[in-house]
């Protein structure tokens, strides 16, 4: 956990199932998806910060036309999920039927998972809470 | 201080759509010619080139194309440079050309944009489109385009009560201003329950919601005021300009409802020109996406947030109505190839301006915005512009 963090790393631990986020050595703010400068006070000094898995669906959306190497998985969700540390991040939402949309309704409580896709691509994920 | 010294004293485009059996460059060179020499203006006059185009490299594999281009239309030898900001291209070429004319380094310069789109397979231009995302974070969970802007619309629905049908209206619209535009791609008006039709792309947002894929080119000519009187007896002045940027992440913007971008590109160029959204008669927005065009005209400061939705039931964003938005059909039905898209949509202005838009006339044509916004709305420039003789 003390080496710095970089976008290989945090792509290697959502592949891995173990999903990381950056935390400014300054002012403590929780920062995913990776930046290169905290979005608080601007430092690019950053470490790693293990998250609680919490967090509330901001909006969303089913995908059904997708690009060629996600065209087997479609119709699927995308969401924007706000982590209970505050900062956002974009993720596949889970346990929803992709054809009834009209029933996910936003801000409710998730946690977080991982979908194995059929690319063999791991992706951060989101499912009811 | 508003600008004072950038008049447009040409513009035209191409059609715009699947335009086969033409290349690149030969669309280009049109657009060129139609603003130069079929405009009275030589092209020996012509002293610099600012270009927009997207990514020719993935569309047409073709790189550098700014010699190129220029080369092939007659142009060989002056300063010539390629602009790239995703479907904003056309505007920040334009911008350059602004600032170039106003600090007095050259006095006639040209401003064009170009897109090859329909010479690859679609999967390879979704692909291409793909790469205005970001690749690293959000392209590769599997988010597209028109899914950027179905999240946007979700949340525009929750907080302000917008619906599908309400996004319906703006593309039945585009279509029945672009049935009279005979350079748009679809000529054809469509009716409510056609737009409604439920082939979801990226839900809420339906095939009638989206903008084409699009081959096509625009021109502009751009001189001092010392030059322009050369040209024509009616320019049209720019004289206010704003740019800015925001988040490519949408998840790293705190509102999905409005895209923050537009809002300061709009606050900049207001500014300059010592005009408010009341001083507008009309505006061209990017609406690549339905949800887009409403978002833009609340984010431009035509209506509240939340009231463009309301805007379009009431047709005050009809050709016809208080506020027009798109008199000419818009990305939505006129066709998007995306580097000429900033590029027309000031030639749509001017020709507005100066009372040149047959059919698609609207009744007051002093003054007028241009909003043209880049790839998720990483991007965008607002330009204001009035008749030169007001």
């Amino acid at each position: 956990m003390s080496e710095k963090p970089t976008i290989e790393a945090y792509l290697k631990n959502i592949e891995e199932g173990h999903f990381k986020a950056y935390k400014c050595v300054d002012c403590g703010m929780i920062i995913a998806p990776p930046s290169g400068s905290c979005y608080g006070c601007g430092s690019s000094n950053m470490k790693w910060a293990e998250v609680s898995g919490k967090g509330k669906l901001v909006s969303f959306t089913v995908i059904h036309v997708a690009p060629d190497q996600f065209a087997e998985e479609a119709p699927y969700y995308v969401a924007i999920v706000e982590l209970a540390e505050g900062t956002r991040v974009s993720a596949r939402l889970l346990g929803f039927d992709p054809l009834k949309p009209e029933q996910v309704r936003l801000g409710i409580n998730l946690k977080l998972d991982y979908e194995k896709g059929k690319s063999g691509a791991t992706y951060l994920a989101f499912k009811p809470a | 201080m508003p600008l004072n010294n950038t008049n447009i004293v040409s513009a035209a485009q191409t059609k715009f759509g699947a335009l086969t059996g033409v290349t690149l460059r030969e669309i280009f060179s049109e657009a060129v010619d139609k603003a130069t020499i079929h405009a009275g203006i030589p092209k020996k006059d012509i002293q610099a080139a600012f270009i927009g185009s997207f990514i020719p490299e993935m569309l047409v594999h073709q790189g550098h194309t700014a010699p190129l281009l220029l080369d092939f239309a007659g142009l060989k030898g002056i300063p010539a440079t390629r602009h790239e900001d995703a479907c904003a291209s056309g505007a920040t070429a334009l911008r350059a050309a602004i600032m170039a004319i106003e600090s007095g380094l050259y006095d006639t310069v040209l401003v064009a944009g170009v897109e090859k789109m329909t010479s690859v397979s679609t999967s390879k231009v979704t692909e291409a489109l793909a790469a205005a995302a970001d690749d690293q974070f959000e392209s590769s969970i599997g988010l597209t385009f028109p899914g950027v802007f179905a999240i946007a619309a979700v949340a525009h629905m929750q907080k302000y009560g917008t619906t599908e049908e309400d996004m319906a209206l703006v593309a039945v619209k585009a279509h029945k201003n672009a049935a009279t535009n005979p350079l748009a791609q679809f000529q054809k008006e469509i009716t409510l329950e056609k737009a409604m039709t439920p082939r979801y792309v990226a839900w809420p947002l339906k095939l009638f919601d989206c903008s084409p894929i699009s081959d096509g080119a625009a021109a502009l000519v751009l001189t001092s005021n010392e030059k322009a009187k050369k040209y024509t007896d009616l320019p049209v002045k720019i004289t206010g300009t704003g740019q800015a940027s925001a988040s490519m992440n949408l998840c790293d913007r705190s509102d999905l409802t409005s895209f923050s971008a537009s809002v300061d590109a709009s606050r900049q160029a207001y500014k300059m020109a010592g005009l408010k959204p009341k001083d507008m008669d009309f505006a061209v927005v990017h609406d690549c996406f339905t949800i887009a065009e409403i978002i833009a005209s609340e984010d431009i400061g035509f209506f509240k947030p939340g009231e463009g939705a309301k805007a379009v039931r009431d047709g005050i964003t009809a050709l016809d109505g208080d506020k027009p938005i798109n008199p000419m059909g818009g990305l939505k039905a006129v066709g998007h190839p995306v580097g000429a898209t900033g590029v027309k949509q000031a030639v749509v202005i001017y020709r507005e301006l100066i009372g040149d838009a047959g059919p698609n006339q609207v009744a007051n044509h002093d003054t007028a915005l241009m909003h043209n916004f880049g790839g998720t709305g990483a991007t965008c420039v607002v330009n204001i512009m009035r008749r030169a003789d007001l």
